[in-house]
């Protein structure tokens, strides 16, 4: 009966069919989102309101061909998008919408998930420098190198904004810090600054306009992407998705309160919330033009670890105000 | 410099009905002169030729079918055809035999399908109507 | 670690195939190759095989974008040689087509500008309005892209007084949308600091490779055939030179916008001070022997055609040299010392239009970046001799 248990839990709900359908769900949304604030239509046609396009798009592809360059070193291109999506899903599995359950912690929930979490989320970026690297494309090889330039850039001031709340709830496990917001709504007010520059920082993470510099197809093609074809960069997309689902997830358990209320609240606390964070994704994501690699370098250390360590500063200093 | 200075006009497109048309289920009217696809009115045509000679893209093609009973044979290849209406021009008779419809989705995926013709008479010309053998590219008449 | 890589010649970046090859180091250009000749159509060879009536429809179509400057221009030559004088309400709806061509091929430049930079909103915006301009050209000619509305002496539909309305109409709501954007583009944080300083051309290097257009304005020369050759439309007409001093791609972006604004003013003199009378003259069929040059601003810039008549109907020989062309020595220069990121914007800002450019072959030297012209014959017989000294090996790998 445990097995069965742990089976459904890895591959139903909340394992990966219900990723791929919840994540899937989230990229109508954010297609949509991003044609209307540009005054198009999005997809329309497949299924009722185009809610299938996403699938389609995902099945479609799975079944093209599917090439491996000869100069590629194969193995390693080969596992690598299977690996991608095993580490975001695993990174599913910690948020804390399906273990609320605070007296009772499951083997998912525990103290110290919010950094498993956090690192969970920065393989694939190394997965993706890895799987350019291995694609031996002039064009991946300089996408892989912006992935990597680009990583130095956010991934400080996005840890140290992520960890903020966390120090303030004194706890570094995920249903804790939501747990300690929900009592004390008032303090999310706090992590106003945080949660800024977190956006920023995943919207960077996400490799999504201003920041599709590893794949910015006017000028390197499919970067990072472009030896990829078929079954591997369907694998990938859905990667991507399903980082989408979990960075926003994750933020809105950190900065959001979390997801308070039961299994069936809870879970629509959860869509809610993430969509709110996808939707300023999406408004981000229309609102700007691609910048140059050394931009972002230098705005980000310019501009997001300052905020992000002010951020930290305010909470040590509300901290010790409150104890 | 300004932060996030297209916000406005992005956020008060959010709930506006899209600018793009649903083409192949909504379409839009082209206006009144739209240059689609050449035809031919049988019962004007006098066989000068006017318009075989101008057509660019020699997607006019006309041949005799019978001299004696005058008969003759249009081609209009649709294929090649660029959509000019210079035939439309060259045209020397009132009404013109050549004219252009409002058709422009013509896509097929055999171009011999694209291919129209016209077996007809010549027709008489009237001395009333009777036109010069090499007509000026004049303006096309308003409709 | 310096390594090549190849833009185009199938390229997101590039609508038309070119051959850009970029040597870089890291994300530093040091070097660039450019190859052209991959849509060459023998449109001048096409051009002698037809009557100077057709041939109206030939030229048309050697660009998609300016159509009607390369009609025109054609017109205006062969108008020259027959010694045809066209109605004053003919030429002017004839440039009064050129400059709303004019407006829909910067709105066009923008949006593609905004795609390069990833900016796709400022694309769909700015496209959404050129629908304006493009359905009051439909409007006139019957069609969006091929307006056809030249013809020897003159042109072939006239205007009305509703047609009218509806273009000081699209004019007014055109304006207002151009200024908007404007101010986008010079407000944006991040579209700015992709385009502010990107691509240098100092004025003294605009002026000493030839570059023309908005690129030469931008950097400084005042060069507008318009302005400096007006045929009988423009002379009476109140406009401005654009002009920026910059020398970037954002004073490229800057002059268009300016252009913009002085198409609305010319449109709306040109609308409000019609001529009344004839739109066309009758044209001979043939043309006296004689040769002619005739020069038009496209809005990619000068646009230059030679015509040869030698007493048919037909010509001896047309020769079109496209603003692109000139202006390729000038990219060269420009994409030199640049970022990968910014090869799609500097190619842009020449707003490249490809297929205009594809009549001879240009070699640039990749380690001088000298130019040199080759003749057909003479490449043919390089090639021959290519042939016969180096066999054809299986399994040749090319080289990149």
């Amino acid at each position: 009966m445990a097995v069965v248990r742990t089976l459904l839990y890895l591959v139903v709900y909340p394992g990966l069919l219900f990723l791929f359908v919840y994540s899937t769900f989230c990229e109508w949304f954010d297609r949509k989102v991003y044609a209307r604030l540009q005054n198009r239509m999005g997809p329309t046609h497949t299924g009722r309101f185009g809610l299938l396009q996403p699938i389609a798009d995902f099945f479609k592809l799975m079944a093209k061909e599917d090439i491996v360059p000869e100069a590629a070193d194969k193995r390693l291109f080969n596992i690598l998008p299977v690996v991608g999506l095993a580490v975001v899903a695993t990174a599913g599995l910690l948020l804390p919408v399906w273990n609320f359950d605070l007296a009772n912690p499951g083997p998912t929930s525990f103290s110290g998930d919010i950094i498993v979490v956090l690192y969970l989320l920065s393989l694939p970026t190394l997965i993706l420098f890895l799987a350019a690297w291995a694609s031996t494309n002039p064009f991946a090889t300089i996408g892989g190198a912006r992935v990597l330039t680009m990583f130095f850039g956010y991934e400080v001031p996005l840890f140290l904004a992520v960890l903020g709340p966390a120090i303030l709830a004194d706890s570094w496990r995920l249903a804790e810090i939501a747990a300690f917001y929900q009592a004390k709504p008032l303090l999310l007010l706090t992590n106003l600054l945080g949660f800024i520059v977190a956006v920023i920082a995943v919207q960077a993470k996400l490799e999504r306009t201003p920041f599709d510099i590893p794949h910015a197809e006017t000028e390197i093609v499919g970067g990072t992407f472009t030896e990829y074809s078929g079954k591997k960069l369907a694998l990938f997309r859905l990667t991507f998705d399903i980082e989408l689902v979990i960075s926003s997830g994750l933020l809105a358990a950190v900065f959001l309160g979390g997801f308070p209320g039961g299994a069936v609240v809870g879970f629509l606390h959860f869509v809610v919330k993430t969509l709110f964070v996808i939707f300023l994704l999406s408004l981000l994501r229309a609102l700007t033009s691609r910048i140059r690699i050394d931009q972002v370098v230098s705005f980000a250390w310019k501009y997001l670890a300052p905020l992000a360590v002010l951020q930290l500063l305010v909470t040590i200093l509300l901290k010790g105000l409150l104890s | 410099m300004k932060l996030a200075v297209f916000l406005p006009e992005l956020l008060r497109h959010l709930f506006k009905k899209p600018a793009t048309v649903d083409y192949p289920f909504k379409k839009l009217a082209v206006p009144v002169n739209f240059r689609g696809t050449p035809y031919l009115n049988p019962e004007r045509c006098i066989v000068c030729r006017a318009c075989e000679r101008d057509c660019p893209a020699e997607a006019i093609e006309i041949s005799s079918v019978n001299e004696a009973e005058k008969r003759f044979k249009m081609i209009i290849h649709n294929d090649r055809c660029v959509h000019c209406a210079q035939c439309v021009d060259s045209c020397p008779t009132t009404p013109k035999a050549m004219l252009m419809d409002s058709l422009f989705e013509l896509a097929d995926d055999d171009r011999h399908k694209l291919k129209k013709d016209w077996v007809y008479v010549r027709a008489v010309l009237k001395p009333k109507a009777a036109a010069p053998a090499t007509p000026p590219p004049a303006a096309e008449p308003k409709a | 670690m310096s390594f090549q890589i190849p833009i185009g010649p199938q390229h997101p970046a590039l609508k038309e195939p070119i051959s850009l090859r970029m040597t870089v180091e890291g994300e530093v250009i040091t070097d660039v190759d450019m190859r052209l000749g991959y849509n060459h159509r023998g449109m001048e060879k096409l051009a002698e095989e037809k009557s100077w009536l057709q041939n109206i429809y030939v030229t048309e179509r050697i660009c998609g974008i300016c159509s009607h400057s390369h009609a025109t221009c054609y017109v205006q030559g062969v108008e020259k040689l027959m010694e045809l004088a066209p109605p004053r309400r003919g030429l002017y709806i004839r440039y009064l087509v050129a400059e709303l061509e004019r407006v829909h091929s910067h709105l066009l430049w923008l949006g593609v500008a905004g795609h390069e930079a990833g900016f796709d909103s400022f694309f769909m915006y700015t496209w959404r309005d050129r629908e304006i301009v493009m359905d009051l050209l439909e409007m006139i000619s019957g069609n969006r892209v091929h307006y056809a509305i030249n013809t020897l002496g003159g042109v072939r539909r006239d205007i009305d007084e509703g047609q009218k309305a509806k273009i000081l109409e699209g004019v007014a709501t055109l304006r207002k949308r151009s200024e908007y954007y404007f101010y986008i583009g010079a407000n944006e944080p991040s579209f700015v600091a992709r385009i502010a300083g990107v691509g240098y051309l100092s004025k003294e290097s605009a002026i000493a490779l030839c570059a023309v257009g908005p690129v030469a304005r931008a950097s400084g020369v005042a060069r507008d055939v318009r302005k400096d050759d007006p045929c009988a439309v423009y002379g009476e007409l109140d406009f401005e030179l654009a002009t920026a001093d910059t020398c970037d791609v954002l004073g490229r972006v800057v002059v268009r916008v300016k252009e913009l604004l002085e198409s609305y003013k010319l449109i709306e003199q040109m609308v409000k001070g019609l001529p009344a009378g004839d739109i066309a003259v009758k044209a001979p069929r043939k043309a006296k022997p004689g040769e002619v040059v005739s020069r038009y601003e496209a809005p990619r810039g000068e646009n230059i055609h030679y015509i040869k008549a030698n007493g048919t109907d037909k010509p001896e020989r047309l020769k079109v040299r496209a603003p692109t062309l000139a202006n390729y020595p000038a990219t060269v220069e420009m994409l030199r010392k640049g970022f990968i990121a910014d090869i799609p914007l500097i190619f842009a800002a020449i707003d490249p239009c490809i297929c205009c450019a594809e009549r001879t072959v240009t070699l640039v030297a990749a380690g001088s970046g000298e130019e040199s012209v080759v003749r057909m014959s003479d490449l043919r017989r390089r090639a021959i001799a290519r042939h016969q000294n180096a066999p054809v090996k299986r399994n040749a790998v090319w080289p990149l």
